[in-house]
C-alpha cells in the first residue's frame, strides 16, 4: 500500500497545520526575510502570531523592519487569516487609518486557498513592497506605529 | 559564502562576556539580511544586548545597528533570550537598522568571507577534517560492507555463519547492521560488477570463508552446515536472495503483518496473554517441582506429564543414559545464547502429539497439552493442517519409528541455529514465540528439544496417550473417576482447564485470520473518534489508516499527514 494511494484529499486539520507553521517560524525555515512566530505560547487556539517583513533593496522599505500582527481564526485555512501591519507603512494594499492589509486589495488574500500559509502572506506582502507603485511612495517616519 | 559562514561557529565560547554562562548554553542559528548564516552558542539567560556583542564578532554589524527579529518580533537589549521562548536550534534574523541603505550589502559579505576565511583557520580545518573522514569512513564502510554482506548473505542461509561472524567481528557486525538496515546499500553493494563477479564464484566465497578459523570450527563441528556452505548452488542462491531486496522486505512484512494481525484482533493480545498465563507459568510451575512431581501430579496437569514423560526417561536410561524428566526441565532454566527459536521442534513435536489428538480431542487433551508446550504449536492452522493429513497414529507411530525421519530430525534439531533460521521463515510462528520469552527459551534449549524428539521419548509418549485414550474415554462415559488407571488420574477440573485453553487457542487463532469481518467502524472506534478530535473528518481515510497501521492512532496520523506531504 503506498502513500499515495489515499491520493491528496487528506485535510491536514487545523492545530497540525499551526504546528507545522510554528516550528518552520521558531528554526527559520522560510526565506530569511520575513519572520513569524506565536503572540501567546499558552494558547491552545493558536489564534494570534506576530511576523515581520524586511524590507527589499532597492526601495524605500530597504532597511526597514515591519511588524504584523495575523490572526487565525477557527475556520483557518479554510478562511484566510486577518492581516494587519502595526508599523506604520504606505502601501496600496493596506488601509491607511488602521494598518488592515485589504483583502480586496491583495491578490493572495482574495483567492485565499488553504494551502496558503502566514509565510506565503508575509512573503507576497514584502513583493508587494516591491511592485512600481509601492516602492518609491513616501513612507511614514521609522518607529510609528497604527 | 555560505561555507564560509557556517565555518565561523562556536567562536562565541571564547568571548569575554559570555564566560560565565557557558553551562547552560544553546546553539542559536543566526540569518544575516544579507543571507549568511551561521550559528553562535549562548546562554538563554543572556540579554538581547550581550548576544548583539557576541554576534557582532561573527559579522561586521556592529552591535548598536543590530535589530534582532524572533518570531516576527523585534528583540530588545535589556530582555534575556529566554524571555521571548528562545530554544535551541532557533534561528533569529539579523538586520542592520539605520545604516545607508548601498553600503550594507556589500562590506557586510566581504568582511563576514574575510573574517570567516582568515581569522579563523582552526574551524575551517575542523570542517575539512570532517569532511576527510566522513569519506573515510563510507570507504571503509563500503570496503567491509563487501565482506559483510558477503558474510551476511552466507549466515542468512547457513544460519550459524551469522552468528559466529559477529562474534568474530564486532565491527563487522556493525556494519551488517547498517547493511540490513539500509536495504538501498545493500542492493548497490550486490548490484556492483565487483561483487556480481564475487557471486558468480563460489569457489571464491569459499576459500574466503575457509580462510576464516572461527568458520572452519564451525563447519568442523557442524558437518551438515559444512555441506551446505560447501554447495556451490545454495550459496549462489543465498546470495541472490541477499541481492534482492524486494524478497527480504517481503518475508519481513510477512511477518509484521502476522504478528498484527494477532494482536490487532479484539482478544488476540489477550489470547497471547492467556496462552502464556495458562500455559507458561503451570509449565514452569511444574518444572521446578519436577523432583517431587508424583504427588503433585493431580493439582497440576503439566507436573504430571512431565512426571510422566521423566518417568519414561528414565526407563529408556539405556539408552538415553544422562537424560532424566527433571534434567530435561531444569535446562530450561538455564540461560540461552540462541537468538531466536525454532520452528522445526516444532513441526517434529507437534507432529507427534498431535497428530494423535486429532481423531479423539477430548481424551486426548493431556497430550496435547505436552505437544503444545514443548513446542509452542497448539493453534497453529498451518500445523493442524498438517496434522490433520496424518490422521492415524499408527501411520505417525510408524513414521517415527522410522530411522531416516529420526535422523533427520535429529540433524536437524542438534543445530538449533539452523531451526532459529527456519523459525524466522514462518511468520505466525515467529509471532507467536516473540510473545512468549519463555517459549522462545524453552524452544532453543537444544538439550530439551533432543530429548522431546528422541525417538524413544516419542514411542512412550505415544503408547501413553494410547494407553490413555480408552481409559479416558470411559472415564468420561462413566463420570466417576478410575481407579486402576495411574496415567489417567487428573482431576477433571484440570482437564476441564486443559480443553477450554486448547478451546480458546483454536478460536483466538482462528479469529485472527477473520479479522477483517468485524467492520473497521467498530473495531476501531475508539481511535477514529481520537482522529476526529484531532480535527481529520474523512472517515474513510482514517480508517484506512487505522487499517495500515493496526489500529494504531499515533501511526495513522503519521500517515495521514505523510500522505498529504507526498
Amino acid at each position: 500500500m503506498t502513500l499515495g494511494s489515499g491520493g491528496s484529499s487528506v485535510v491536514v486539520p487545523r492545530n497540525f497545520r499551526l504546528l507545522e507553521e510554528l516550528e518552520r517560524g521558531e528554526k527559520g525555515i522560510g526565506d530569511g526575510t520575513v519572520s513569524y512566530g506565536m503572540d501567546d505560547g499558552d494558547d491552545i487556539y493558536m489564534r494570534s502570531w506576530t511576523g515581520t517583513v524586511i524590507g527589499p533593496h532597492n526601495t524605500v522599505h530597504e532597511g526597514r523592519i515591519y511588524q504584523l500582527k495575523l490572526f487565525c481564526d477557527k475556520d483557518y485555512p479554510e478562511k484566510p487569516p486577518s492581516v494587519r501591519f502595526h508599523s506604520r507603512i504606505n502601501i496600496t494594499c493596506v488601509n491607511h487609518e488602521t494598518g488592515v492589509v485589504e483583502p480586496k486589495k491583495f491578490a493572495l488574500l482574495a483567492n485565499w486557498q488553504r494551502e496558503y500559509t502566514m509565510e506565503d502572506i508575509l512573503t507576497q506582502l514584502k513583493k508587494e513592497m516591491a511592485t512600481p507603485h509601492n516602492r518609491k511612495l513616501v513612507q511614514p517616519p521609522e518607529g510609528t506605529y497604527f | 559564502m555560505g561555507g564560509a559562514g557556517d565555518s565561523s561557529e562556536s567562536k562565541v565560547s571564547n568571548e569575554q562576556g559570555q564566560g560565565q554562562g557557558e553551562e547552560g548554553s544553546v546553539v542559536i542559528n543566526i540569518r544575516c539580511s544579507n543571507g549568511t548564516k551561521f550559528t553562535v552558542r549562548t546562554s538563554l539567560e543572556s540579554t538581547v544586548g550581550v548576544f548583539k556583542s557576541v554576534l557582532a564578532q561573527n559579522c561586521d554589524v556592529p552591535a548598536d545597528q543590530q535589530r534582532l527579529i524572533y518570531k516576527g518580533r523585534i528583540l530588545k537589549d535589556d530582555q534575556t533570550l529566554h524571555s521571548y521562548g528562545m530554544q535551541a536550534d532557533h534561528t533569529i534574523h539579523v538586520v542592520r537598522g539605520f545604516a545607508p541603505a548601498s553600503s550594507t550589502p556589500a562590506p557586510a559579505a566581504t568582511a563576514t568571507a574575510t573574517a570567516a576565511a582568515g581569522g579563523n583557520p582552526d574551524t575551517t580545518t575542523g570542517v575539512t577534517r570532517g569532511v576527510g573522514s566522513n569519506e573515510g569512513g563510507a570507504f571503509g564502510l563500503g570496503g567491509a560492507g563487501l565482506g559483510a554482506s558477503l558474510f551476511s548473505g552466507l549466515g542468512s542461509l547457513g544460519g550459524g555463519a551469522s552468528g559466529s561472524f559477529g562474534a568474530g567481528f564486532s565491527e563487522l557486525e556493525q556494519v551488517q547492521q547498517q547493511l540490513t538496515q539500509n536495504p538501498n546499500m545493500m542492493r548497490e553493494i550486490m548490484n556492483t560488477p565487483a561483487m556480481q563477479s564475487l557471486m558468480n564464484n563460489p569457489e571464491l566465497i569459499r576459500s574466503l570463508m575457509m580462510s576464516n578459523p572461527q568458520m572452519r570450527e564451525i563447519m568442523d563441528r557442524n558437518p551438515e552446515l559444512a555441506h551446505v556452505l560447501n554447495d556451490p548452488s545454495i550459496l549462489r542462491q543465498t546470495l541472490e536472495a541477499a541481492r534482492n531486496p524486494e524478497l527480504m522486505r517481503e518475508m519481513m512484512r510477512h511477518t509484521d503483518r502476522a504478528m498484527s494481525n494477532i494482536e490487532s484482533t479484539p482478544e488476540g493480545f489477550n489470547m497471547l496473554r492467556r496462552m502464556y498465563e495458562n500455559v507458561q507459568e503451570p509449565f514452569l510451575n511444574a518444572t521446578t517441582m519436577g523432583g517431587n512431581a508424583g504427588n503433585d501430579s493431580g493439582s497440576n496437569p503439566f507436573a504430571a506429564l512431565l512426571g510422566n514423560q521423566g518417568g519414561n526417561q528414565v526407563r529408556d536410561a539405556s539408552n538415553n543414559p544422562s537424560t532424566t524428566g527433571s534434567e530435561a526441565t531444569g535446562g530450561l532454566a538455564a540461560p540461552n545464547t540462541n537468538p531466536l527459536p525454532n520452528p522445526w521442534n516444532n513441526a517434529a513435536g507437534g507432529t507427534q502429539t498431535n497428530s494423535t489428538t486429532r481423531p479423539n480431542p477430548a481424551g486426548n487433551v493431556r497430550a496435547s497439552g505436552l505437544g503444545g508446550l514443548g513446542l509452542g504449536g497448539p493453534g497453529l492452522p498451518g500445523m493442524e493442517s498438517l496434522f490433520n493429513g496424518m490422521p492415524d497414529s499408527n501411520q505417525m507411530n510408524q513414521l517415527l519409528q522410522n530411522p531416516a525421519v529420526s535422523q533427520m530430525m535429529q540433524t536437524v534439531l542438534s543445530n538449533p541455529e539452523y531451526m532459529n533460521q527456519m523459525l524466522n521463515f514462518n511468520p505466525q510462528l515467529r509471532s507467536m514465540v516473540d510473545s512468549n520469552p519463555q517459549l522462545r527459551e524453552m524452544m532453543q534449549n537444544p538439550e530439551l528439544l533432543r530429548q522431546l524428539t528422541s525417538p524413544e521419548t516419542m514411542q512412550q509418549m505415544l503408547a501413553l496417550q494410547q494407553s490413555l485414550l480408552p481409559q479416558l474415554r470411559q472415564q468420561s462415559t462413566q463420570e466417576a473417576a478410575q481407579p486402576g488407571a495411574p496415567t489417567g488420574t487428573p482431576n477433571n477440573t484440570g482437564l476441564e482447564m486443559l480443553m477450554n485453553m486448547f478451546g480458546d487457542l483454536g478460536a483466538g487463532s482462528l479469529s485472527a485470520p477473520n479479522q477483517p469481518n468485524v467492520p473497521p467502524e467498530e473495531l476501531y472506534a475508539t481511535q477514529l473518534s481520537q482522529l476526529q478530535e484531532m480535527g481529520f473528518f474523512d472517515t474513510q481515510e482514517n480508517i484506512r489508516a487505522l487499517r495500515a497501521t493496526a489500529g494504531n492512532v499515533h501511526a495513522a496520523v503519521e500517515r495521514l499527514l505523510g500522505n498529504l506531504g507526498q
